[in-house]
């Protein structure tokens, strides 16, 4: 399989204050074409700020990053920004939607600036949402703002999605929905998706864990039978 | 504790409150600057006008014997009467081409009592028997002259040495001017010269009159009691002028800029502390929204509703506190730069800077009145929220469909971020509306400002083009024979052209209203002297009748058609009666035209003329200048050229002063503009980072905000075009004088400047939110729901 993105020795810290935190340690890893990973540990081991380094959301304190030849550690803002924008799908757990407009115009205001985007509306339609087009985030529930985000990640065609607790604010029954949709993308699409969660319940549908503990890459499973996403419980 | 968590607060934001600051500051020292400088120039001209007598009325006439001035001198209602002789002789300054002149007038040696003194300022005292004279200062010195050189003076068609003795200054003169039309006084060819009677008589002939009389007034008499006592006794001895201190020239203009001095430091700085005042109130609210939960928290530990609005209130208080130290400590030390820069204006002895307290205090209590006032309102709601209510998030801001949505066209015309925007707006009502004011405010100030700039130079342009196209104005020291004249200024090598004209002083009634003007006779095909009409093109001169100035017109309550009453020393009969032929837009000077044989006719002293206009070619300019300059005949002569360069002088100052407004315009604008963006951009950082992350460039983020901000602007440079010319209008009433009108005309340059110095301000505001969203972490920002 082809390897996307490509880790040596990452590591990023924070200065607060006087104290310096070590929130990820010479983390190597590998990121595959198609594939579903989750990134699972508990609270502070790092699995956001992995994410984001991942995404180009920050810059690594040292270390190697790569995406396919590209050293995103060497770019420069500018770079991160087109990379974000031509390669990378975000869905965060607080949605972050643009409270200001309306599900569609949420959608099509990233498909603006993509390279190859997909109709706003189409993507709409895909996650169950065609009813929704005209609604702004304050009038849908938590589930259906998620599934908005998700469309609006997917929508800009991205190679790969990267996903914070993407349940992490839903009840199980929309968190399943939205986790169908992740699925759904990874398989029909073969795009990568990288879901962070500290719930070991929602690992099960992965085809790899990364566990992760106090900022290292712990261990990793390979999960040779994926459960579904309504198979999964937590 | 709280103290420090306000003090963390304030730096945190620290960018807006100091451009809030800025602009208090700002105001502040507009106001206690002006505030002293005007206080100044009041208690110097006081002082002045006190100790040395300024005279309560004056009467100019042809010619008065001694003996009837102490008959007058016995009138009721007068306290003092003086005679003096007043008269302009001009200087020939070996070597020098432009005119300059000296006002003679005489004045008691010391002996003897007198009510209107001279103050020496420095040399010998005038001696009766000697040909010596004081000058006031300036003239000596933009003319390079010292105590004991000597003036070459023409008196009589005779060149006479005066020795000057002393330097000397009258409050009579505090500001000398030649004559009511020229705009600013010029010491380079303009001086006041005092001497004794007996030496003036000596220099101008024994036979030599009174021709001025000054007087004080008598406790409890009014002026107009006296004028109508004097007026008839003086009619028979050429009565020319009779006015009251307060039109007296030089006491007129200093009143004038005492009083404007005084306007504008009492309304502009106002508007500044209203500005601050607004971005007080929307820091505070947004801070209070943003700090709920803290809110919350305090008010569950136990802390009052009241102690929590005073805690909120003292951001404000720190920030009106300082705002009013440095304006009014800065104002206070400006007020002496600006206090010296009027005595180069106005020549008072004794006014100088005073440092004074009084408004620094004062400007203390506004700025801290203003900014609680700004406070009270915008922590308000700190108080009103329950303390459960304070700990909930606020509710999250909803989208909503406006109405502006319902114009389909419009609305699917736009980007999504530019509907993003809108909503926005919408919003945010409140905010939009304050940039919206602020933005028309700043946009009208310096439009105001671009429009006084250029209308000068139009009125100037004109005057100089297309009014009167002279090369050289020659004006003669005693009506000349009209036919006479010309023939032989037309004999002068390379003169191309020549025109007499016949100006004659009149006074011209309409009912109870009157006005003294000069009348000017012109040829009938006149092409250095044009009047031209509303529309620009020339007006023809009626056979008959008068043409007015708007102003005079209006001065008289005249229209077209209307008959006029003229009175005139001229006139052998009593007055005649003429028609309005037409009323011509003027901008300076309030004059009446006529016809020249017409008014030749009328006057009954056959063909006259009083001045003659040249055009010649460019090298003969300087030979037929030096051939009049010492000719008896000639009083004075007027170069164009030199005009333009004394005007070019004024604009340099005046104008140095009306882009210092536009400056403070400017910085408001951007104040207001900047410290709301820092408010928005706060506020959204969230959202706004989330489309970073989604890819954009922090240049497509910015856009998001300033398309808000270009949206409001062109409104609001739209709405501010109207404002303008409100502006412009009320501006015009309050500074028109009788001397020249501001035309209120459509300039649109000075539109094009102001949408320019509102989009650069604009711009600038932005460069810096730019820079902003760049530094700001997507990490942070997104990291939990704060
Ligand atoms: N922006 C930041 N500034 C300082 N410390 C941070 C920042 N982001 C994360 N950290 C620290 O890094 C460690 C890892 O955080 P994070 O990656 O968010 O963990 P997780 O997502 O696994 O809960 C934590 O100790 C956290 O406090
Ligand atoms: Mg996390």
């Amino acid at each position: 399989m082809e390897v996307i993105l490509t880790g040596r020795k990452l590591s990023k810290s924070y200065q607060l204050g006087e104290v310096r935190v070590q929130a990820l340690r010479d983390v190597d890893i590998q990121i595959y074409q198609g594939e579903l990973v989750v990134v699972l540990g508990p609270s502070g081991s790092g699995k956001s700020t992995l994410l984001n380094m991942l995404g180009g959301m920050d810059k690594v304190s040292s270390g190697e990053l790569f995406y396919r030849q590209q050293p995103l550690h060497a770019m420069d803002e500018k770079g991160l920004t087109r990379y974000r924008r031509e390669a990378v799908g975000f869905i965060f757990q607080f949605y972050n939607l643009m409270p200001n407009l309306t599900a569609w115009e949420n959608v099509h205001l990233a498909t603006e600036i993509a390279a190859k985007p997909l109709s706003a509306k189409d993507v709409l339609i895909d996650v169950g949402l065609g009813e929704r087009l005209e609604h702004f985030p304050a009038q849908l529930s938590g589930g259906e703002q998620q599934r908005v985000a998700v469309a609006r990640a997917v929508a800009k065609n991205p190679e790969f999605l990267l996903c914070d607790e993407p349940t992490g604010a839903l009840d199980f029954e929309t968190g399943i929905q939205v986790l169908k949709l992740l699925r759904k993308f990874s398989r029909e699409q073969k795009r990568t998706v990288v879901l962070i969660t500290h719930n070991a319940g929602i690992a099960e549908m992965a085809d790899r864990v990364l566990y992760m503990r106090d900022g290292r890459l712990d261990r990793i499973r390979s999960n040779e039978n994926p459960l579904a996403p309504e198979e999964v419980s937590w | 504790m709280l103290w420090r968590k306000m003090v963390r607060d304030v730096l945190e934001s620290k960018a807006a409150y100091l451009a809030c600051l800025v602009v208090i500051s700002i105001g502040l020292m507009v106001y206690t600057s002006l505030n002293l400088t005007a206080d100044n120039l009041w208690q110097a001209k006081e002082n002045f006008y006190r100790e040395y007598g300024f005279p309560d009325g004056f009467a100019t006439v042809k010619g008065i014997p001694d003996a009837e001035i102490r008959r007058l001198a016995a009138l009721p209602g007068i306290d003092q009467l003086e005679g003096r002789i007043v008269q302009d002789v001009r200087v020939v300054f070996p070597g020098r081409e432009e005119s300059a002149f000296l006002r003679l007038v005489t004045v008691g040696t010391g002996q003897e009592k007198t009510m209107s003194k001279v103050k020496l300022l420095a040399g010998l005292p005038l001696d009766p028997h000697q040909p010596g004279i004081w000058v006031d200062p300036q003239f000596l010195a933009a003319n390079e002259l010292k105590i004991g050189e000597e003036i070459p003076v023409i008196i009589g068609g005779r060149k006479v040495f005066l020795e000057i003795r002393g330097q000397a200054q009258s409050p009579e003169f505090v500001y000398p001017m030649r004559n009511a039309q020229d705009l600013f006084p010029d010491p380079r060819s303009f001086g006041i010269a005092y001497l004794p009677l007996p030496v003036m008589r000596s220099l101008a002939g024994e036979g030599a009159q009174i021709n001025q009389l000054i007087f004080q007034l008598k406790p409890g008499f009014s002026y107009q009691d006296v004028e109508s006592w004097l007026e008839p006794r003086l009619e028979r001895f050429g009565l020319l002028a009779l006015y009251p201190a307060k039109d007296q020239v030089s006491n007129f203009i200093l009143n004038q800029e005492l009083s404007s001095t005084e306007a504008t430091a009492n309304t502009m700085p106002l508007l500044f502390l209203a500005v601050g005042a607004v971005i007080l109130y929307i820091l505070l609210k947004r801070i209070i929204e943003q700090q709920r939960g803290q809110i919350g928290t305090l008010r569950s530990f136990g802390y009052s509703s009241r102690e929590i609005q005073a805690h909120y209130l003292s951001y404000p208080l720190i920030i009106g506190l300082a705002g009013g130290l440095l304006g009014s400590l800065s104002g206070l030390w400006l007020s002496f730069p600006m206090t010296a820069m009027y005595q180069a204006f106005f020549h008072l002895p004794g006014l100088q800077g005073n440092f004074s307290l009084d408004y620094v205090l004062l400007a203390l209590l506004l700025s801290v009145g203003f900014a609680l006032l700004a406070g009270y309102f915008g922590s308000r709601q700190a108080m009103l929220l329950s303390p459960a209510e304070a700990m909930r998030p606020p509710a999250p801001p909803s989208g909503r469909h406006i109405s502006l949505e319902r114009w389909h066209w419009f609305w699917q015309s736009l980007t999504v971020q530019g509907k993003m925007a809108t909503r926005n707006l919408f919003r945010h009502r409140q905010r939009s509306f304050f940039t919206f004011v602020g933005i028309t405010f700043c946009f009208s100030m310096i439009a105001v400002t671009g429009y006084f700039n250029n209308i000068i130079s139009v009125m100037i342009f004109d005057q100089m083009t297309k009014v009167q196209t002279h090369d050289i104005k020659i004006t003669f020291a005693a009506p000349l024979s009209a036919t006479g004249t010309r023939r032989e200024l037309l004999k002068l090598p390379g003169i191309k052209r020549v025109e007499t004209l016949l100006e004659a002083p009149a006074t011209l009634k309409h009912g109870w209203q009157e006005r003294e003007t000069v009348i000017i006779g012109l040829g009938r095909d006149a092409e250095l002297f044009n009047l031209l009409g509303e529309d620009g093109r020339r007006v023809l001169l009626p056979e008959r009748g008068l043409i007015l100035s708007s102003q005079l017109a209006e001065a008289l309550g005249a229209k077209e058609g209307t008959i006029i009453t003229l009175e005139s020393a001229l006139l052998r009969g009593d007055s005649i009666s003429l028609p309005v032929y037409t009323i011509i837009p003027q901008y300076m000077g309030i004059n009446a035209y006529m016809d020249k044989e017409a008014l030749s006719r009328v006057l009954g002293q056959g063909e006259l003329a009083t001045s003659a206009l040249l055009v010649a070619e460019e090298k003969a300019l300087p030979l037929i200048t030096e051939k009049y300059r010492e000719a008896s005949q000639v009083a004075t002569m007027e170069n164009r050229s030199q005009l333009l360069e004394n005007f070019n002088e004024m604009m340099a100052t005046y104008g140095f002063t009306i882009w210092i407004l536009a400056v403070f315009a400017f910085i408001t604008g951007f104040a207001v503009i900047y410290s709301f963006s820092i408010v928005a951009l706060a506020e959204r950082k969230r959202e706004l980072a989330s489309l970073r992350v989604l890819g954009m460039t922090p240049g497509e983020v910015l856009q998001i905000l300033t398309f808000e901000q270009w949206l409001l602007a062109l409104a609001a440079m739209l709405a501010g075009i109207p404002l303008t010319l409100q502006l412009i209008s009320l501006m015009a009433q309050a500074m028109g004088s009788d001397l020249f009108t501001l035309p209120l005309i459509f300039e649109p340059n000075s539109f094009v400047i102001a949408a320019v110095g509102t989009a650069c301000f604009i711009l600038l505001a932005q460069w810096t939110l730019l820079r902003q969203i760049r530094r700001f972490s997507l990490v942070e920002a997104l990291k939990e729901r704060d």
